[in-house]
């Protein structure tokens, strides 16, 4: 099954890539190994996102930029407004990168 | 919901090493390192903010509970020692790392589904943008300038210049007929003030006296050719003397008016030459009534204006350093309002729509790093105007 290697640039997938990459460079660990590791952080976070999480969020903003390549939305927002039951929070930019979700259930 | 961001991000952790656990058996790296990946990428969390200081393990006993008998057996301290000394010795690598893992090093990561589009920059603003400080920094503006002006200044003071200013002066202009090198001698006295005082020291021959306030007087009377012609007639009767030695020394000095010239307070070196009459008493190191005497003459000379502009132009050279300000400027600016890493939302999108200019999407399963904060979402739903 195909993963989203979307979740890698989150803060956790940062943290889980530095690691690993340290881990490599000293040998501690082999590249494939890594990947493998990668590859299940795809999935687990995947899952996770699915079945732990229950919280809805509205999105207002600008639209600066809006692209459309291989499936994959990315918008830049200027002046965005993130509403939530948990949060409230105003940026001035924000980039919003989305895959298609239809292609994980293929 | 009630759940935490860190709790679930602890959950998530604990899922990857028990789902990699037995690769790292079957590929012989062994248990170790795994318990040192999760610590190193527990410990980097922390430090970044990600999840909170205390983890909380109480629903994922069951990875730890096999470890700690463990330890129990052995020498308890061994293991955290392991654990602990192994990140803190790695942790010196993390610059390096840094920057790797934005180039995918891994194979095979870029054969994902998931291509990025907008390209690799986001994956490291800071060390972009600490290349780009790096670069900008270095643009070095004065510095270069004062280098080839030293050559130069050495030379002077054996000549004994200081014969006078006013003969100089004159000589200088009938002898030099571009104005380049009153604006390359503004840059001589500028940089070098301290070092034609040196010089001035050595060769002092009473007549010497270095200019603290204006440099210009020898670039105002090159552009004086009329009133200099003038002067240094006055100037030739007034010392007859040394007027032959002033004038090859004013030949040789064509080429190094900095020693004649020590500003140390403004680029306005002409107008300090024009009104040096008065000014001599600035001039705190030399016998300012020599000075006087010199400079008499060559205050009639009123039109140091052209020579001026000359010299304003070379002080504000072409360095385009305004060019890299504005840089500077626009990426500061970015950085101010995106601390860290920038505003991000990664998610799936169900839908995409738009109207005219009205954007709708409905995105799922989504991780936002907003204002240095992380919230998952599992449903957004977003309007935008373009």
């Amino acid at each position: 099954m195909a993963t989203f290697e979307l979740y890698r640039r989150s803060a956790i997938g940062m943290c889980l890539t530095e690691s690993l990459d340290e881990m490599v460079s000293s040998g501690t660990l082999s590249p494939e190994l890594a990947i493998q590791v990668l590859m299940q952080f795809d999935k687990s976070m995947t899952d996770a996102l699915e079945t732990q999480v229950k919280s809805k969020v509205t999105i207002k903003g600008h639209l600066h930029t809006y692209r459309f390549c291989d499936n994959v939305w990315t918008f830049i927002l200027q002046d965005a407004t993130f509403k939530s039951d948990e949060c409230h929070e105003q940026v001035k930019r924000v980039k919003i990168v989305a895959c298609d979700s239809n292609l994980l259930t293929q | 919901m009630a759940t935490n961001v860190s709790s679930v991000y602890i959950q998530v952790v604990d899922d990857v090493i028990s789902k990699v656990r037995d690769d790292f058996i079957n590929y012989g790296a062994g248990e170790t390192a795994l318990n040192e990946l999760q610590a190193i990428w527990e410990m980097k969390m922390m430090q970044s903010g990600a999840i909170s200081g205390t983890i909380d393990r109480s629903s994922t006993q069951k990875n730890a509970a096999p470890i700690t008998p463990v330890h129990d057996l052995n020498v308890p301290y061994e293991a955290p020692v392991e654990e602990y000394e192994t990140p803190t010795a790695e942790m010196l690598f993390p610059p390096t790392p840094l920057q790797t893992p934005i180039q995918t090093p891994l194979p095979g990561l870029d054969s994902g589904m998931y291509n990025i589009p907008t390209g690799p920059s986001d994956y490291a603003p800071s060390p972009i943008t600490d290349l780009r400080n790096s670069m900008d920094l270095k643009g070095g503006r004065p510095s270069p300038y004062t280098q080839p002006l030293s050559p130069w200044i050495n030379q002077r003071p054996p000549l004994g210049v200081d014969v006078n200013v006013a003969y100089v002066e004159g000589r200088e202009e009938a002898d030099r007929g571009p104005p380049h090198q009153a604006t390359t001698q503004d840059f001589f006295v500028n940089s070098s003030g301290k070092r034609k005082r040196n010089d001035y020291g050595h060769g002092n021959s009473g007549g010497y006296i270095p200019q603290q306030d204006g440099s210009g007087d020898m670039t105002i009377e090159f552009s004086l050719p009329q009133n200099v012609v003038n002067q240094v007639q006055k100037s030739s009767s007034i010392r007859h003397d040394q007027g032959t030695a002033t004038s090859k020394m004013l030949f040789n000095k064509e080429g190094k008016p900095a020693p004649v010239l020590h500003q140390l307070d403004g680029t306005h070196d002409e107008y300090d030459d024009l009104f040096q009459l008065q000014g001599v008493a600035t001039e705190n190191y030399n016998t300012p009534g020599e000075h006087v005497e010199l400079r008499a003459p060559t205050p009639a000379v009123g039109t140091p204006k052209p020579g001026k502009d000359e010299a304003g132009e070379d002080d504000e050279p072409p360095l385009n350093e305004d060019d890299d300000d504005d840089d500077d400027e626009l990426d500061d600016d970015q950085e101010e309002e995106e601390p860290n890493t920038q505003h991000l939302v990664l998610a799936l999108f169900d839908k995409v729509t738009r109207t005219k200019s009205r954007w709708k999407c409905t995105l799922k399963n989504g991780i936002m790093h907003l204002n240095n904060r992380d919230i998952l979402f599992n449903k957004a739903t977003g309007e935008f105007d373009f």
